[in-house]
């Protein structure tokens, strides 16, 4: 059989896999890509999960980078021929708390903190100096410490006290390192809901707010508190646009290819082989967009890799929960009590059921850890389709309810998940999000149907443990740390293989920084021109 | 970004529109697909219905890119369309396990002695006489080709029934007598061969194609229906979406626009001509050369032209298209620990790595009352499954060690049951198809069914725009087919509103994801705006 050779062969079709190849086939290259499922796109992953004509997003539902990640702009993926277009609620998010009352965050600043006003005069202003502060420097900040190669930690802080930005802003402290998120909302806000609605928007990006460290990223998170978008016909939607604007680079995908093995040759990597025997081979690169695990342990020959690089893999560590989602095909759309207290909430994307106050994310993270699914659930509410009307059929809503859950449960593994205990969680979560709705009752809900931390795994293997961030967010395993100081440059020990993954900085999400920042470290190694915007 | 203009607008994005759209690009002009759905492929798709990793094939299961120009003038393969032949392609075995009769791919020599060595454990006659059957079939198999990817013939005043031609030159080639051609497709199995256990197997064959068992006036069709359709079947490699995956691709090569949800509401007709459509949001876009529409007849027609724009003779004949009540499945969908074991498989492990096996019939008799239930609106009593259990052939259809099973069963239409009542069904229809297969597979028994899921026809027709679940878009009726389908009139593709194209299977030659429709559609506009690009006249295929 005749050898197939490509300039660079990237293993995995998620959005980062996809990027890269995207960029390097607009360089000129001839790439080709292995996935191994049938669908391209990874967590982009929208399915009729529940009934026809209703579309669910399985794993990425909020995209929260669009206009602030250039690959967008780069790779013409809302300018394109069949670009996809974003919904921006004009309501974002919401709190509906047991004494009836309700939170808002608006897309209008003004909204918010008369919402918030309503809890707290001295929060709402505090938000506001914080949001406002943010955003002057939030461009710079998103662009230099996520669409880059990381840099060392230390540095940053001796360029803030260098600069003398202690005296210029009232949020940003180099102690921000050690201090955890509900510290920091401890310190500056003094209102329990206000603080739960601003945890419980980090947490729903996968921030745990009691993890020391992640107080540094909060403030950069709440200036895009404003920026939570809905890609119209489903997240797929922009794993299609992707793979369009691939091809229209050159690229070739080849779905339900999964690549068994790395070839070397001197060292260096060299090719593929997949399951099935078939062999391709790269002259310049092999790109790995999945795990550590698969891409060193399984991939790789045994030694092809120093003992150092082993230890990093076998080392590495993802998120302590996952997710467990309950999706939706319903007659109509839920109308809440608290729209008695503040209408808007009936209009509200994400919605927050059921934490009060920081403690109760402190009690969830516990159980979580203790491998307990946490008794009463706390939801987070999205009916997408009150936003994109695609969604659903016409007269008909779909939406989820999503709960912080462990993949593995009371020690017994994630096995529970497929027993008759998924059943009686979902009604758990229904039932929960019942008790706060008005005139809105089980009859609405038309179908229900649960995904639990083990489906993530089994759909996407990539995503370790359930964990759909694909690697813990702490800073141990944060910017120069993930997925270890050796590896995080992009490079790996082995000559021609590099790393393009959510492993890598900054992490899971639909941020795209992965495959961008890889593309980075591939360019200054090959000459590449860069013709995309330069941060 | 939806542009205002394009050359051509091609409304949905099945294997016909996506055929249609990739050629017409290729051959100049700016085609944009709107696609009401969330993914293109139409019936090519492939989910992962029952539980994450396991691949199930809704609707298409078996592909034949034996001739389709789409998939060789495109490079099909090379995008990701890839397929195994397997050797063992159908076959069926028995509830009290007696040996199972396979039919062997046409791939080798080999194979013919395996097909006739399986069918001579019963009668050795049979077995001469379908291998001889395949063998003059093979003979001919330059025109079958001919015969899809072509418009079809229409009357003349030398041949005023195509049709009736057809089918005598195809007896005349087979060696049997004409008189075939009047009687059913189940009276030339019986003229043909002995065996019940046999017929039973060919049976399901020849209905599988939409060609009702028992109605006369298809027992010549009835020999392609079963010598075209099981020696050349192949799996797509992880699953048949890939094959709309790669038609996407071809297309977006060339220059395709694509735009899903793009839900077409109306196909815009100034002064009786096509010159646009407008989207269910209210968009309207400009189409400057023409409309090719691969939704349905009476949607096409009654729905996005309107009654108003359309002469009472179309609007009669479009009313009075039929739907196929022997194109209606029910799907079974099962993530499995085991792949089935038959009882047969004692005597030949080969039935266990068998494409196709038909399982729940033992008798003629059984499977005929079977497909009569289901013609008749009733839930079919005992399930008669059409099997595969396709990650036997190729592990991406399912998890390490685990295996995916789909299977469809003949079933009523989506209006012959109520939303409640296909309600009841789809929650409690596995339970029966569990327990009659657990008769032919020991092993089939509810501990080894990890999840499951029933498809019925309105889910069909919910989800894939199907009018009543009815997988050919229209009856295969004699009145129905090649010059006839969907009336004569209509027959060249072309409506009766200028520039308005039709290209879905209501058209001759009917559904099979065989993107043969799209391709004939692409041969009459090619003559209708003097395209260049013609591969039939320089391939050297001759079609």
């Amino acid at each position: 059989m005749q050898k197939e050779t490509y300039d660079a062969i990237v293993i995995g079709a998620g959005h980062n896999g996809m990027a890269l190849s995207t960029y390097l086939g607009k360089s000129g290259w001839n790439v080709l890509v292995l996935e191994r499922r049938l669908e391209e796109g990874g967590g982009l992953s929208t399915e009729l999960y529940t009934e026809p004509g209703f579309l669910h997003n399985l794993h990425s539902n909020y995209h929260t980078f669009v206009g602030l990640c250039p690959v967008y702009d780069d790779l013409d993926l809302v300018r394109g021929p069949d670009g996809v277009a974003y919904a921006h609620p004009p309501v974002q998010m919401g709190s509906i708390f047991a004494d009836g009352t309700a939170l808002t965050i608006h897309t209008d600043m003004k909204k918010t903190h008369e919402s918030m006003s309503r809890f707290s005069r001295k929060d709402a202003d505090t938000f506001l100096r914080l949001y406002k502060e943010v955003k002057g420097f939030q461009d710079l900040m998103i662009r230099t410490l996520m669409y880059a190669p990381p840099i060392d930690v230390n540095d940053i802080t001796k360029a803030l006290s260098t600069w003398k930005v202690e005296d210029k802003t009232e949020f940003f402290r180099a102690k921000l390192r050690s201090m955890t998120i509900n510290d920091f909302l401890n310190k500056h806000f003094e209102n329990d809901k206000v603080k739960a609605m601003l945890a419980f928007h980090a947490a729903v990006c996968g921030y745990y707010t009691d993890v020391v460290g992640l107080a540094v990223s909060f403030p950069f998170m709440l200036g895009k508190i404003d920026n939570w978008k809905l890609c119209i016909g489903g997240s797929h939607r922009l794993a299609h646009a992707l793979w369009r604007q691939m091809r229209r680079a050159g690229v070739t995908l080849l779905p339900a290819s999964p690549v068994s093995e790395i070839l070397l040759e001197d060292g260096r990597a060299a090719g593929v082989r997949l399951e099935d025997g078939t062999e391709f081979y790269a002259d310049k690169l092999v790109a790995s967009s999945v795990d550590l695990e698969q891409t060193f342990g399984e991939m790789l020959p045994a030694g092809a890799v120093p003992k150092e690089t082993q230890e990093d893999v076998e080392g590495y560590k993802y998120q302590d929960g996952s997710l467990f989602t309950v999706h939706m095909a319903l007659h109509n759309v839920p109308a809440y009590k608290a729209a008695a207290f503040d209408p808007d909430i009936n209009q509200a994307w994400v919605l927050n059921i059921g934490y009060e106050c920081l403690e109760d994310f402190n009690r969830d993270w516990a159980s979580i850890r203790k491998e307990e699914v946490p008794e009463e659930p706390r939801l987070n509410v999205a009916i997408n389709s009150m936003f994109d009307p695609t969604d659903a059929p016409e007269g008909k809503a779909s939406g989820m309810i999503r709960v912080f859950a462990p993949y593995s449960v009371d020690g017994k593994g994630p096995g529970v998940w497929s027993s008759s205990f998924k059943d009686v969680y979902t009604q758990r979560c229904i039932d929960r999000l019942l008790e706060c709705c008005d005139g809105f009752t089980k009859e609405d809900i038309w179908v229900a149907r649960p995904y639990t931390p083990q489906d993530i795994s089994e759909k996407l293997v990539n995503m370790v443990n359930g964990d759909w961030m694909v690697g813990r967010i702490s800073e141990s395993n944060l910017m120069l740390n993930r997925p270890s100081p050796a590896l995080s440059q992009y490079r790996t020990p082995v000559k021609g293989l590099y790393l393009c993954g959510s492993t890598t900085h900054p992490h899971g999400f639909i941020t795209f920084g992965p495959g961008y920042n890889a593309l980075q470290a591939i360019a200054d190694d090959f000459d590449l021109e860069k013709w995309w915007v330069e941060i | 970004m939806i542009k205002k203009e394009y050359d051509a607008i091609v409304v949905g994005g099945g294997n016909n529109g996506l055929c249609l759209g990739a050629y017409l690009q290729r051959a100049g002009m700016e085609v944009a697909i709107f696609e009401r759905r969330h993914e293109e492929g139409g019936c090519i798709c492939t989910r992962e219905t029952t539980a994450p990793g396991f691949m199930h094939n809704h609707a298409v299961c078996m592909e034949f890119m034996e001739w389709m120009p789409f998939y060789y003038d495109f490079g099909l393969e090379k995008l990701g369309a890839r397929t195994i032949h397997p050797d063992a392609e159908f076959g069926i075995p028995f509830s009290d396990g007696s040996p199972p009769i396979i039919l062997y791919n046409h791939a080798s020599e080999e194979n013919y002695e395996r097909t006739h060595k399986s069918i001579s454990v019963y009668s050795k006659k049979d077995a001469d006489t379908w291998v001889e059957l395949l063998r003059k079939v093979q003979a001919m198999e330059a025109l079958l080709p001919q015969f899809f990817y072509n418009p079809p013939p229409m009357p003349t005043p030398d041949d005023p029934d195509p049709w009736q031609t057809l089918n005598r030159t195809l007896l005349d080639i087979v060696g049997l007598p004409h008189y075939l051609a009047q009687e059913s497709g189940k009276d030339l199995v019986d003229y043909l061969f002995e065996t019940p256990g046999f017929r039973t197997l060919l049976y399901k064959g020849l209905e599988d194609w939409g060609t009702p068992l028992e109605l006369k006036g298809f027992g010549a069709f009835g020999v392609l229906s079963l010598t075209f359709g099981i020696p050349y079947s192949r799996i797509m490699i992880g699953g048949t979406h890939t094959l709309a995956h790669a038609m996407v691709m071809a297309s977006v090569r060339e220059g395709v626009e694509f735009h899903e949800r793009g839900d077409v509401k109306k196909i815009l007709v100034e002064k009786g001509k096509a010159v646009g459509v407008r989207l269910a949001d209210g968009t309207e876009v400009r189409a400057r050369k023409l409309v090719a529409s691969n939704a349905d007849l009476k949607q096409t027609l009654l729905g996005m032209v309107g009654e108003e724009n359309l002469s009472p003779l179309w609007v009669e004949r479009t009313k009075a298209f039929k739907c196929g009540r022997s194109c209606v499945l029910g799907s079974v969908h099962m993530a499995l620990n085991e792949a089935p074991d038959y009882k047969s498989a004692k005597h030949d492990p080969d039935i266990n790595k068998t494409f196709i096996t038909v399982v729940g019939a033992d008798t003629p008799e059984e499977m005929a009352e079977h497909c009569r239930e289901a013609e008749a609106g009733k839930v079919p009593t005992i399930p008669v499954l059409f099997n595969s259990c396709l990650s036997v052939f190729d592990p991406t259809y399912a998890p390490p060690g685990k295996h995916a099973l789909s299977a469809w069963i003949f079933f009523p239409k989506a209006s012959d049951l109520s939303r409640e009542e296909w309600r009841e069904v789809k929650r409690t229809y596995n339970d029966r198809v569990i327990e009659r297969f657990e008769r032919w597979a020991p092993n089939m028994t509810r501990a080894n069914v990890i999840a499951d899921f029933f498809e019925t026809p309105l889910d069909l027709q919910d989800d894939k725009g199907l009018p009543e679940g009815d997988f050919n878009l229209g009856g295969m009726y004699p009145d129905q087919m090649v010059h006839n389908r969907p009336f004569t009139e209509a027959a060249l593709y072309r409506a009766e509103v200028e520039a308005l194209y039709l290209c879905s299977s209501g058209q001759h030659p009917a559904g099979g994801a065989s993107a043969a429709v799209g391709y004939n559609a692409y041969k009459i506009i090619a003559e209708d705006f003097d395209l260049s690009y013609k591969p039939w006249d320089t391939t050297g295929r001759g079609y």
